[in-house]
């Protein structure tokens, strides 16, 4: 089986091609971001050439499509209506979005308090107009509890909306409501651009007459999904570059180690991210992008400001800060501020450019602060591995500090803390060494040629997640990603067990659906289960149960 | 401290392992629902609250409080050296100045436990309140002046005993009558030890008593209590049981109530106690509290059912009778002689029987106070219980005694260790950290 990753970068657009688990062929061509669809059909036809023509073919595509939509609020007009019941007044929250409240009110069991007001919801005709060309969102408070209200607008809507409708309980069973809102917008206002774009694709590949057996979307959580679920859930694009990257790392690396940490330094900025127990560490609550705070299952990872290109700032007494802003092209390539880069150079520990100009200039900013070129250069990379330390640190303590809710976890809090750094990019080679040494740890730098984050969207796998809310007493079963809620048959003998074994059915069932193969492994990611008990007598239980196919890399060889 | 937009610390611990047995109030399932409010209105992710991990409290800064008979490794579970450490950790957060306020939304709830503690009563074994002040005064020194404004539904008997004698606290209860409701306490004849006379403040409210009797007793008494006494941080021990759906209360209070409450008291660090209408109360109550907090609106804030009634014209002038009462006991409170209170000296002696419900246990308590014009004075106390029935001592220090007293303590330390009728003799310094415990067999 062969499988081609493409990732779209901001300079970048990489492709690799993988025969199993061996790197057949690499390519490279600039990113156009007037075209982004062309330079990316033109690496899809670079990495073509390589392909011996002896079997299926799988392309795996990490778009920055919906991310630059997002981050350049280039979606459609959309907007939200929300049935948020009583609490944290909406308004407070300062939303960038127009949101039309309706009465209407779930409570955190998931039972209708208050029903749907017919009127209003006649009403929306007048507020929402036609929706040709735009989009709505339709969110309520404990949507992922029970999605009826949600539900009842959105067929309400079906019936003359004609632009795109999300509904909330579709794209996340956690909790959050603001959040929901957030990523529902997202999702409604970039879904009609992710239409066009398959619809653009599937005429390319019949262009190219490419036999491809499947084409599949990278997501922000490192796995792919199909090609037409992206047009149901495209804000799950969002962020999926990093993500390959990080994905890449994994199937890259020769390190056994079960912790980890990874350190991409590019030119402008360095990204981290932690493996524990052999999985990338996720963010709690989802991805983070242009301010937004959103449920997208996301790869943790930490942006710095701070890499070969960026800004010096050295004080009077010979302190040297570094970045956060990029100061351009370094002195030793032709451009006009010192970098850390220069440093590198000067200091012979990578051949950069003209090292004379990168020594020229030091010794230049040497003697305002009383410096030999020398000094000044070794105290520019020790500021850079300093912060980058410290960045390093600050991650682990945030991480340890996130909350733990059981005496157990508080007793014995998981190791986070990584036996191993691994390092990508230009710079590595000189740095990642040198924090290794701070942190006391063994290390790896992949070469840069690797094309890490192309791999990587090639080696990564579906992911596919659900979320079982069980309540025994209300005898009622929900799963908001399927939109699907039913009555329990027997809730005395619904257990927690029986709680795994239904969630994993509806999963492979819909995995099956999607094409997934039946040999994918479902994993129970969280559990809790309650006994509910009222006036001294237990009336009844009450499970949560998130399955998933886990997010996999296959390792390869380069 | 800013008056506008305050950064909220949240030391959020619900024990979701945890229980005192499987179907008693203080189950795992407590704040089960207030975890699912709070998480679906993103208040864990609102940009001015963060949330913070909690920590185990030490033997040191426990015994630095209590007095834990036959041991601690015999009374508490590693959930209660958690509640009392995640209460510390709310503090420190706010000395050191990470956030604005903090609230210890954690359990089990402590301020049913009194300095010397024999078992569990009314759910609590140790007073996170009371370890969390000693903490503070630890770190800061002790003319730290620290006021408690309990508002849970039950008279904060633990913590009223463990400072009772103590001029650095003032403690004020809010609380259901004690003689409609366990433990039977906090009348407003109870004014403190005579080294802190009038600092133990009781505002018994009648059965019935909703929000605005509430806020009443707050504006009229507490807050100008507060204003009269300038302490330097205040701290709410917020029990949520005054709720009108309160399973084990007969009060009226709505999380509008509470809110307002939190607004207008303005507490630097709040921490839960009790409440037990886990589905119906405490999830409103909390997101209000949150929201008050942070200074946030918090109009929408509604309870499923509704609100209740105002209360009765006849409970409010209760309330007002009983407000102007506690008003004039704090104004008058140097006027009174403390010879005739407390006896001429050198000891005021008290015999109390207590009882440990939680446990069913009986504990016969007698303690001497040494009346001094130095400092707050030594004390000694002699306890037995039906758990512990061979009698120990404790010779307890004030903070900053005065060298006659440390001597006579120290006196009466050795010469209690010889007494072979004492099982233990505890010597507790609050300064030097933890309390020391001696065999004395």
């Amino acid at each position: 089986m062969y499988t081609i990753g493409i990732d779209v970068g901001g300079t970048h657009t990489d492709a690799a091609l993988l025969r199993d688990s061996q790197v057949a062929a690499l390519a490279k061509v600039p990113t156009d971001h007037g075209d982004l669809f062309a330079s990316t059909r033109q690496a899809l036809e670079e990495i073509w050439r390589a392909y011996p023509g002896d079997g299926p073919v799988r392309l795996h595509l990490s778009t920055t499509l919906s991310t630059n939509a997002v981050v350049e609020g280039r979606g459609v007009p959309t907007q939200v209506v929300a049935v948020p019941g009583p609490g944290v007044n909406l308004e407070s929250l300062k939303l960038p979005f127009t949101i039309h409240e309706l009465k209407g009110y779930i409570d955190h069991r998931g039972r209708e308090v208050a029903p749907l007001d017919p009127v209003e919801l006649a009403g929306l005709r007048e507020v929402l107009g036609s929706g040709e060309g735009e989009a709505v969102a339709v969110v309520g408070k404990f949507s992922q509890r029970n999605p009826s209200q949600e539900q009842k607008i959105g067929a309400e809507l079906e019936k003359w909306y004609r632009g795109t409708i999300t509904l909330g309980h579709r794209l996340s069973g956690r909790a959050n409501f603001p959040r929901r809102m957030i990523t529902a917008y997202l999702n409604a206002s970039v879904a009609q651009q992710q239409l066009e774009f398959m619809a653009m694709w599937q005429r390319v590949l019949q262009d190219l007459k490419i036999p491809l057996a499947d084409v599949l979307i990278l997501k922000a959580d490192g796995g792919t999904m199909t090609l037409e679920e992206s047009g149901q859930r495209p804000v799950e694009t969002i962020l999926s570059g990093p993500a390959a990257s990080t994905m890449g790392v994994q199937a890259l690396t020769s390190r056994q180690e079960a912790n980890y940490l990874i350190v991409d330094i590019g030119g402008t900025t360095t990204d981290l991210a932690v493996v524990v127990e052999g999985n990338v560490l996720y963010e709690r609550d989802g991805a983070v992008i242009a301010g937004y705070r959103t449920l997208v299952p996301a790869v943790l990872s930490r942006s710095l400001g701070l890499g070969g290109d960026s800004e010096l700032h050295c004080a009077d007494d010979g302190t040297i800060t570094i970045g956060p802003r990029r100061a351009g092209v370094p002195i030793c390539l032709g451009g006009e501020k010192l970098t850390p880069t220069d440093a590198v150079s000067a200091l012979e520990l990578a051949a950069v450019g003209s090292r004379t100009k990168a020594v020229d200039a030091l010794k230049e900013a040497g003697t305002k602060v009383g410096l030999s070129w020398r000094e000044l250069a070794e105290r520019i990379v020790a500021a850079l591995i300093r912060q980058l330390h410290g960045a390093v640190e600050g991650l682990y303590r945030e991480l340890e500090g996130m909350p733990l809710y059981t005496v157990k976890e508080v007793l014995n809090p998981p190791e986070l803390r990584p036996q191993a750094v691994v390092g990508l990019g230009a710079p590595a080679p000189v740095f990642i060494p040198k924090l290794a040494e701070v942190m006391g740890l063994p290390y790896e730098v992949l070469p840069f040629s690797a094309g890490a984050n192309a791999i990587g969207a090639a080696a990564a796998a579906a992911t596919l997640s659900i979320t079982l809310h069980a309540d025994t007493e209300l005898a009622r079963l929900t799963i908001p990603e399927l939109g699907r809620q039913e009555e329990m048959e027997r809730p005395l003998f619904f257990d927690l067990a029986k709680a795994r074994r239904f969630a994993e059915e509806r999963l492979r069932e819909m995995a099956a659906a999607r094409g997934f193969g039946a040999s994918e492994e479902i994993y129970i990611v969280e559990e809790e289960s309650f006994p509910m008990v009222r006036g001294f007598r237990t009336v009844g239980q009450r499970h949560m149960v998130r399955a998933q196919l886990r997010p996999q890399v296959r390792r390869v060889r380069g | 401290m800013p008056k506008r937009e305050p950064t909220v610390g949240l030391v959020f611990f619900p024990a979701f392992d945890w229980c005192i047995t499987p179907d008693h109030p203080e189950r795992q399932e407590r704040l089960l629902y207030t975890r699912d409010q709070i998480q679906e209105e993103g208040l864990f992710d609102h940009p001015r609250m963060r949330e913070f991990r909690p920590r185990l409290a030490s033997d040191e800064e426990i015994l630095r409080t209590h007095v834990v008979l036959p041991s601690l490794a015999r009374n508490i579970t590693e959930s209660h050296r958690i509640a009392a450490g995640g209460t510390m950790v709310a503090a420190d957060l706010v000395v050191d100045g990470v956030v604005d306020r903090a609230f210890a939304l954690l359990r089990p709830p402590g301020h049913h436990a009194n300095r010397i503690v024999h078992g569990a009563r009314g759910f609590c074994v140790l007073n996170n309140e009371a370890i969390m002040v000693d903490h503070l005064r630890h770190r800061l020194g002790p003319d730290l002046r620290i006021a408690i404004v309990d508002t849970d539904a039950h008279h904060a008997d633990g913590t009223q005993d463990v400072f009772y004698n103590d001029p650095g606290v003032l403690h004020i209860s809010l609380h259901q009558d004690g003689r409609t409701l366990y433990p039977g306490t906090g009348f407003t004849f109870e004014r403190g030890g005579p080294a802190a006379f009038g600092q133990t403040v009781n505002i018994p409210l009648p059965p019935g008593t909703g929000d605005a009797g509430m806020l009443m007793a707050l504006e009229e008494v507490v807050l100008p209590i507060l204003e009269d006494w300038q302490p330097d941080l205040v701290i709410n021990a917020a029990g949520q049981d005054n709720h009108f759906s309160d399973p084990l209360t007969n009060m009226g209070f709505s999380a509008q109530g509470y809110a307002q409450l939190t607004q207008l008291l303005a507490p630097d660090i709040v921490v839960l106690e009790g409440g037990y209408s886990i589905e119906s109360a405490l999830p409103y109550v909390n997101v209000g509290l949150l929201l008050a907090l942070a200074g946030l609106d918090f109009s929408k804030v509604q309870e499923p059912q509704g609100t209740p009634p105002r209360e009765t014209k006849t409970i409010l002038s209760q309330v007002a009778e009983t407000c102007r009462e506690v008003l004039n006991l704090w104004k008058n409170r140097h006027q009174v002689d403390l010879k005739e209170e407390f006896g001429p000296g050198p000891y005021f002696e008290r015999q109390r029987q207590i009882y440990y419900d939680t446990d069913n246990i009986h504990e016969t308590q007698q303690e001497y106070i040494r009346l001094c014009t130095g400092c707050a004075g030594w004390r000694v106390g002699f306890t037995s219980s039906t758990r512990n029935r061979t009698p120990a001592a404790a010779v307890l220090l004030p903070w900053k005694p005065c060298a006659r007293c440390l001597e006579e303590a120290e006196q009466q330390y050795r010469e209690l260790t010889k007494d072979k009728r004492f099982g233990q003799v505890i010597w507790q310094d609050p300064s030097a950290g933890g309390g020391a415990e001696k065999n004395g067999s």
